[in-house]
Order: C-alpha cells, then structure tokens, then sequence
C-alpha cells in the first residue's frame, strides 16, 4: 500500500467529521465525570459485549436504509427467531441445528418483506409494520408468553474466549468485516448503494435490481436469526419479547452513524459508532440507575443531537 | 451510399393512449457520422430515443445493423448493438464513485463470485477517462463533481461499454462555453474514430457546426432529413414548427390594454434566471414562450416568491412586491402550477372544498368553517365558470382535466385574484376542453384580470396571446406583438436564431 491508499480514508474520516463522533465522545465525557465506575476495564467490555446483538441488527439495517426502506419487523424477527433457536436447542441439543432453523425463519421472514416491498412495490414501512405484527405474535402464541430456558451449552460458548476476545467479540467484527467486504468489494454492495442512489440506472444497465433488493431485506432477516444466537445465549432463554424495541435501537444507530433516507448515502464505520454510541448510552444511563423507559427518550434525543450536528455542519 | 448505415431504423410507429408519439420515422446513422435531431416540445424526439436504448418497445418497424435486420426489445439487446444514450437526467449513482459509475452492472469480476475486482476497475477506468483527457480521480464519489464532470463520465461510461451508436440528448444544456468545447472535441475525437453519434439539440449554432446530417421531428413525424450543407436555419425552423391541429380559438384580442398590473424590473434569481424585464397590463394574455428548460417556470416562481430574487424589482399594482407565495396571493397574484393533479387541486376532495381552499380566511374571517355558505359559494363558482360536475361534492377526481383547471382557477378567483400566471394550462387536456379554457380565460380577462401564460405549443402562444416573450438560457431574448406573434418568429428567438 502506498501512502495515497492508506491517505484517502484517513482524509475522508477527518473531512467527514459526522457528528456521531462528537456525540459519542461527549457522552464517554458525561458518563466518565458522571460515573466513576464509566471507564473501568470491566466496563468497557460490558459496553462491547452488550453492543454485539445490535451491531448484527445495524449492520444489515445501514444496507436496508441505503436503499430507501426501512426494516420495521427486525425486533419482533428477531423475539420470533430466538423462540426458535431455544426451542430446537432444547428438542436436538444441536447448535448448528437450532442456529440453522433461527436463520432460515429470519431468511423467510426477509424475503417476504424484500417481495412485497420490491416486486409489488408496497411501502417498505408499512410492509414491514405488518411482519412485525406478525411475528411478535407467533413468538407469543409459539410459548405463551414464557422463556424457553436453554442449557448451559450455549452460555458456556457465549463466555469462550479467543485470542483475549469473547466469542460473541469475534462474531461482532467478522461480522462488521463481512459487511464492508460486501459494500465495497461486492456487487451487491455496489447495487445496494445504486438502488437507493438512482434505481433506473441500476436497471438500464441491465442488472435486475429487483432481486438485490429481496436480497438486502433477505440479510436483514438472516441475520435476525443470528443475533438471535447471541441473545439467547446472553439471557440463556429464547423469550418472546426479548428482541421488542431493538428495530428502534438499530435505526437509531444507523441514522446517528451518518446513513440517509436518501440517495443511497450510507456509512457502515459511522454506523458501528453510533452502535458504540447507543451502547455507550444505555451502559451509562444503567450506571446512573436511570430506567429503561427513560433510556429510550434519550436515545431518541441523541438521533436529534446528531442529526442537528450534520446539519449545522452542512450549513457551515 | 458507401457501405450500408451503422444502424438504421424504418417505419418506427409507437403509441400511447390518446398520442401518436412516433409515426412511421426512418432515421439512419452511418459510422463516424454526428446525426442532429431537431424538433420542437413534444415533436417525439425523447420517445424515439427511449426506443432506441429498448426503455420502450417501437409497436411497428425494423432495425438494421450494418444492413442487418434486429430486434431492439430490451435494454441489453441494444447494449449488445453498441446503443448507448445519455439522458439529460443523467443514469448516475450519487454515492458511488466514478469508477464503480463507469462499470456499473459491468464490474470485473474478482476471484470470489459476487466480488469485484477493484484495481482492475480503477485502472480500466482510468485508461478510459485519459482517453477524453480527463484527469478526474476514479475514487471521487459522483455527486460531488459539476454537472459537466458527470457528463463526462456519462460518455467514459458508454465508452467503456464499447458504444459505437452514441445517443446525446441536448449534451450542452447544462454546460458553460469551455466546457461545451471540450465536450465537441471529444465528439470530433469519436468521430474518427468511427463512432457513430445521434446528437438531439435546439442550438442552431450547434447544429450547423457539429452535425453531418439533420432530421427535423414533428409530431412524431420526420419532416426531412437534409445535409448540413444543403439546410438553412430558416429552412429548419420552417420544418420545426407549423402544427396541424386547427387552432381558431374564439379570443377578443385587447385593443386597448389598462393599468399596469405586474412590472417585473431586470429580476434575477437563485433558480437562475437573470435580468428579467416584463409586463403585464389589464386585460391582456401575455405569452411566456420558450422551449423546455428556458427557465420558463422558474420566472414564475421568481415572480411568485416561491423562489429568492436576488437583484431586481417586482411592482404589483404599483406598490413595490417583496415577500413569499402568502404576500403574492394578498397583492391578487395566482400561480397555477404544471402539476395540475399535484400541486393544482386535492384530487381526493370535493369540487366545493377544493373551490374554497384558497380562500377560507375571507369567507370565514371567524375560523368557523360554514359548510352551506362553501357550497352556495361553490355553486355560484360552477355556474360562472361553467364546470361540468355532477355535483359540488363529488371528489375532484372524476372530473375531466378541463374541468379540473377549471376548478383551481376557481379557487383562485374566489381569493380575489386578478394576475393569472398559467405553466402549461392546457398539460394533458383533449382539444375541446383546450378551447374552453381558452375562452374562460378570455372572459377573465375581459371581466378586468391579466394572465401570463407559460406554454411550450407555440400555436396557443401564437392564437391566444396579446403580445408574448420568448426566452432562452433563463433570460428573455424577445418580445413580440400580436402583429409580430408567428410561430417561426418564436421559434427563432428560442432557439437562438436572432430576430427576424
């Protein structure tokens, strides 16, 4: 690599300066004048291991929001998928198995709405809406509102670590690798941005943008089903409300990170900082026994705050 | 000829509910050949191009390539002919970079199926963009570059994909001078190299120095396909204009205009018109012509407020106007805007609400809405301006488009509005329904109102208007009286001709 290579994204990153990096360290500023116990060792790792199952959510969120759609269901797929993953680890005692089923349903779920959305061209909101309905409900019916406890296969491989990281760690940066691969080096990371950026040059060239489109909701739903690993195996029990709210947490993250409702403008490293940003928030807000009712406001306020600082920004 | 043409079209029919877009045009490039295409608004020019990239498909016709016979019935049959065209709204994806633009669903394939090899793109790219002598850095995300910088990736683009028929729609509407230079010396460059290029414009500047041949469209119909060196502009704008639908709408024409109503004093404004002079007096229609992109309706959103003056003067009324679309409706102005079924009426609301919208203040001043006396307003407003509805509470929707227009100047009317501004009054409306706004507005007029009317036919600007102005390039370049008004004259001021 020559010095331009390595340059260019550095230069980026600085004229970039989205605003979710000064989000991100003044609330480590607030929290660590705050909270003594803030920038603790143990803290910090907390904050990355409790961050893992929204990053595997944002991430296909970004891919989802680039091309101007948004992917409502993700919590309740997510609540649905881990109901199932518990549900056939407790029936085979197979992880590959139960992780297979988690996915596959999440598959499912994804294509449905990547279908609707693309093929009848419904709005992807509404769509979606309706799946989330759908989904949350078969998780309750499927247990009666009831935890499916698991073994302790599963915690036990939750706490292995690996070259001085958590297997959860690992998963979370394979994970956020993949990703970039796919957006910069892929095809369907290309036509992911193109769908959103101007679709009827996608289509005049010939490429059926159609099915990159299910495709991207498709991912979003598999990897539904993958979180859905990590927080079953966090909680030790598929519970059918578990995932409520985490679509929220990872628009959120998404649109703090810099990614735009329009023309295909999306950041993925912006969007693992406003991951951190939202795990950042919440780990705080628990030091300071603030309720997690409450904690929802705030991260509402601080999509707002990085919004406003892009704005001014662009007006500057 | 030489050797049989690069491609060639015969008999090209295509149809759309209610128009014959295209009907029965032959057209021929041969190899290193520049081919202008000239014709007015709505002559068929983009349909004939969207034909040829195979966005649509031709109901009638043949295609020859190199005298062969072929089917153009999709985007990839045409790609794989070596068709590519360059909209004016370019096929561009803003956040991608150059690079991935140029290759876009032709990316080099990396080791891994789905992956792209990115060195290998980049360099392509950059061999290709030194070919145009470009030095534009491949990484550079697209909507960060002028609009002229597009368009050159736009050529690199259906360069790479090794287009020999190159099909440019009005390439230098957008560009300033040196940049149109360097854009006909990369047309001369592919033209020795054997690139054949269809080349639409309205610049007749353009046309006699680039082009090897010209074809006229109107209506959909080729009127000639002549020489450069056999034609003249006069010839050209002859062949342009001249509709054959009968156009005798019944008009008093104004003799004797009244006050001065609207003076606009050498406005300039943010959406880029500039030293912009104009009049309008009681008890005129006063034309606004120009061809599509003139800065036409810019001009009236200027005037409206809708968008910021930045130099000049707006008198309504003799009092001095500054201020948004609120102020403009107080000083009596009305914008009736392009989008009838958009921004003129609530489709999906009665004929009454939607004739009392803009007036709800004035009827009500005690913020109680008074559901008989809309209607009884509503029903004096169909009787006056003879809207045919079934009843005022039937949804706008099931109206005719005529009768719809109808309906937006009746709310206007009812605001107290007396300076219409039309943008395409009669967009989308049948013949008959045309002449009877035309003779609502004559009435308006009559009763004491002034209307400035933007229209791209030239022949309602011509059989309609008291006096009109012609624009270009976002200022006006004319200003002709009813003893003047023809349609050659326009169009000569339109497309740059000079005055006649």
């Amino acid at each position: 690599m020559n010095d331009t290579q390595v340059a260019r994204p550095l230069m980026r990153l600085i004229t970039h300066v989205p605003g979710v990096t000064w989000v991100l360290l003044m609330l480590i500023l607030v929290f660590s004048s705050l909270s003594g116990n803030f920038l603790r060792a143990g803290n910090l790792a907390n904050i990355g291991e409790q961050s893992v199952v929204l990053l595997l959510l944002a991430l296909p969120m970004t891919f989802v929001i680039m091309t101007e759609g948004i992917d409502m269901s993700m919590g309740a797929v997510l609540s649905l998928t881990s109901v199932v993953l518990a549900s056939t680890l407790v029936a085979t005692g197979s992880i590959a198995l139960a992780l297979s089923a988690a996915v596959l349903i999440g598959l499912a779920f994804g294509v449905f709405n990547g279908g609707l959305a693309s093929w009848l061209k419904l709005p992807p909101f509404i769509v979606t809406l309706g799946t989330m309905g759908v989904a949350q409900g078969l998780a309750l019916v499927a247990t009666d509102g009831d935890s499916i406890i698991v073994g302790t296969q599963l915690t036990r491989l939750y706490t292995t670590q690996f070259l001085f990281l958590s297997l959860p760690m690992w998963l979370a940066i394979l994970s956020y690798g993949a990703f970039h691969v796919l957006l910069q080096r892929t095809r369907f990371g290309t036509y992911v941005c193109a769908i959103g950026g101007n679709r009827d040059a996608l289509t005049l060239a010939g490429v059926s943008a159609g099915t990159y489109h299910v495709a991207v909701y498709a991912l979003s739903g598999a990897m539904a089903g993958m979180a859905a690993l990590v927080l079953t195996a966090r909680l030790s029990a598929g519970h059918p409300s578990a995932g409520i709210g985490m679509e929220f947490d990872a628009i959120a993250a998404t649109i703090v990170g810099g990614t735009s409702f329009e023309r295909g403008k999306g950041w993925l490293l912006g969007t693992l900082l406003g991951v951190v940003a939202v795990g950042v928030l919440r780990n705080g807000l628990n030091l300071l026994n603030v309720q997690s009712a409450v904690q929802v406001s705030c991260i509402g306020l601080l999509v707002i705050a990085a919004l406003l600082f892009d704005g001014l920004k662009d007006r500057a | 000829m030489r050797e049989p043409p690069l491609l060639e079209l015969r008999g090209i029919s295509k149809t759309f509910p209610g128009v014959k877009a295209l009907d029965d045009v032959s057209f021929s490039v041969y190899p290193g050949e520049v081919h202008m295409l000239l014709g007015e608004n709505g002559a068929g020019k983009s349909t004939l191009m969207k034909v040829l990239c195979g966005a649509y498909k031709a109901d009638l016709g043949q295609f020859f390539h190199h005298g062969k016979q072929v089917q153009i019935d999709s985007t990839a049959a045409a790609r794989e002919l070596g068709i590519a065209v360059i909209f004016q709204e370019f096929s561009l994806v803003p956040y991608l970079n150059v690079a991935q633009n140029i290759f876009l669903g032709r990316e080099p394939s990396g080791y891994l199926p789905g992956t792209i090899d990115l060195k290998r793109m980049h360099v392509q790219a950059r061999r290709i963009l030194d070919q145009l002598g470009l030095s534009l850095d491949t990484h550079t995300l697209v909507h960060s570059l002028g609009v002229a910088q597009q368009q050159m990736v736009e050529i690199a683009k259906a360069l790479s994909q090794k287009a020999r028929i190159l099909v440019m729609d009005e390439p230098t509407a957008a560009l300033s001078d040196r940049e149109c230079e360097r854009l006909f010396s990369t047309i001369r460059q592919l033209q020795a190299d054997g690139v054949a290029i269809i080349y639409i414009s309205h610049r007749m500047a353009e046309v006699f120095s680039m082009g090897d041949r010209i074809t006229v469209l109107r209506d959909g119909r080729r009127m000639a396909s002549l020489m450069t060196g056999d034609a003249t502009p006069d010839q050209l704008v002859q062949l342009m204009v001249g509709r054959s639908v009968d156009m005798s709408y019944a008009r008093n024409f104004c003799a004797e205009p009244g006050e001065l109503l609207l003076d606009v004093r050498n406005m300039s404004a943010s959406n880029g018109v500039h030293g912009v002079s104009l009049k309008v007096r009681v008890g005129e229609i006063v034309g606004l012509a120009g061809l599509v992109g003139s800065g036409r309706t810019e001009v009236a959103r200027a005037i409206f407020g809708a968008d910021r003056v930045t130099a000049g003067e707006i008198w309504v009324c003799a009092t001095r106007f500054a201020g948004g679309p609120e102020q403009a409706r107080e000083a009596g102005m009305a914008l009736i805007p392009e989008g009838r079924k958009t921004q003129g009426v609530a489709l999906t609301r009665t004929v009454s609400e939607n004739l009392g919208l803009a007036s709800l203040p004035k009827t009500f001043p005690n913020h109680l809405f008074d559901p008989r006396k809309a209607r009884q307003i509503a029903q004096a407003l169909i009787q006056r301006l003879r809207i045919a509805t079934p009843s005022p509470e039937r949804n706008v929707q099931v109206l005719s488009g005529g009768n719809q227009q109808k309906v937006v100047i009746g709310k206007w009317l009812q605001a107290g509005s007396r300076l219409f501004i039309f943008d395409e009054p009669t967009r989308g409306v049948d013949v008959g329904a045309k002449a009877e706004i035309f003779a609502l507005l004559d009435r308006l007029v009559a009763q004491g109102a002034s209307v400035l009317m933007i229209s791209s036919e030239l022949s309602e600007i011509v059989h309609v208007c008291d006096r009109s102005y012609v624009m270009k390039d976002g200022t006006i370049v004319g200003h002709l009286q009813r003893a003047e008004l023809t349609e050659e004259r326009v169009m000569h001021l339109a497309v740059g001709q000079g005055s006649i």
